[in-house]
């Protein structure tokens, strides 16, 4: 049985939940004036993004065993970045990215 | 040589032998009008309101009550959302969505009381959100016909043909065109 995992950082942009590499996260700011509002600055590992979402929720490890591909019906009506994997775990749905 | 119930030994064989001859043209006549008509197809029958679509069994994995699912941000109108699906992912699609070709700017669906029905084509497989699943029906391909003139024809190409149920016009959806955007 698999032991790896991946640890995330879990955000709430508003719709759904989305997960991001720990490693990957540069800082999470709080955007000034907008209450509830952060920038999450990603980029450690590879090129540099910011993400704004509503809320952090915090970081969870998600096990192998809990990482599903992302259904090809839903990647290609996804524009934009599209997410690498789906995190399917007891207390929720992430899409990673 | 008579028997006692007055038919001949001649006319019994007579008569057996047209008894079998009958029934093979019976036979045969089934058989061709098979063939004329084409192979008998399973169709499961649903409904979105009072308008009535079908799809190929061959096509349906298995038909669901919608479970909790995750909405997904960024993505297309049609993409209700996530669902866990005995751990699998599943993408849940709006077929009214679907059918409507963008032009339909409400709300997604709620979907209380209603159907998922997940179909696969090659190696896409979806669910897609019904209001109710009325009927599997069989019937010969030859009860297929083309499809309405009166079909918008960007909603058209999501459709395989027509056919007759319950005195209604009910659309034969083509799997393949309605999992591909």
């Amino acid at each position: 049985m698999s032991t790896r995992s991946v640890d995330l950082l879990v955000v709430d942009d508003g719709v759904a939940l989305r997960g991001y590499d720990c490693r990957d996260v540069v800082r999470v700011e709080e955007v000034a004036g907008e209450p509830g509002g952060y920038l999450v600055r990603l980029g450690r590992l590879g090129s540099s993004r910011e993400v704004a979402c509503r809320e952090v929720i915090g970081s969870v490890a998600l096990a192998a065993s809990e990482i599903r591909p992302v259904p090809e019906a839903l990647r290609e009506r996804i524009p934009g970045e599209k997410p690498w994997a789906v995190g399917l775990t007891v207390r929720g749905m992430y899409l990673l990215y | 040589m008579v028997s006692t119930s007055g038919v001949s030994p001649l006319d019994e064989t007579r008569e057996e032998l047209l008894r079998e001859a009958s029934f093979s043209t019976e036979a045969s006549g089934r058989e061709k009008a098979q063939e004329e008509t084409g192979p008998a197809r399973s169709l499961l029958v649903f409904f979105l309101g009072v308008e009535g679509f079908a799809v190929d069994l061959a096509h349906v994995r298995r038909v669901l009550r919608p479970d909790r699912i995750a909405r997904v941000s960024g993505a297309a109108p049609e993409v209700l959302g996530l669902m866990n699906c005995q751990g699998e992912v599943l993408c849940v699609l709006d077929l009214r969505r679907i059918l409507s070709s963008g032009k339909e700017t409400a709300p997604p669906a709620a979907t209380e009381g209603k159907f998922i029905v997940v179909l696969r084509h090659g190696e896409k497989e979806a669910g897609f959100l019904v209001d109710a699943v009325r009927d599997v029906m069989e019937l010969s391909a030859s009860s297929v016909h083309a499809v309405l003139d009166s079909v918008d024809p960007s909603r058209a190409r999501l459709f395989e043909g027509t056919l007759a149920y319950g005195g209604q016009f009910v659309g034969l959806l083509s799997p393949s065109a309605c999992l591909n955007p």
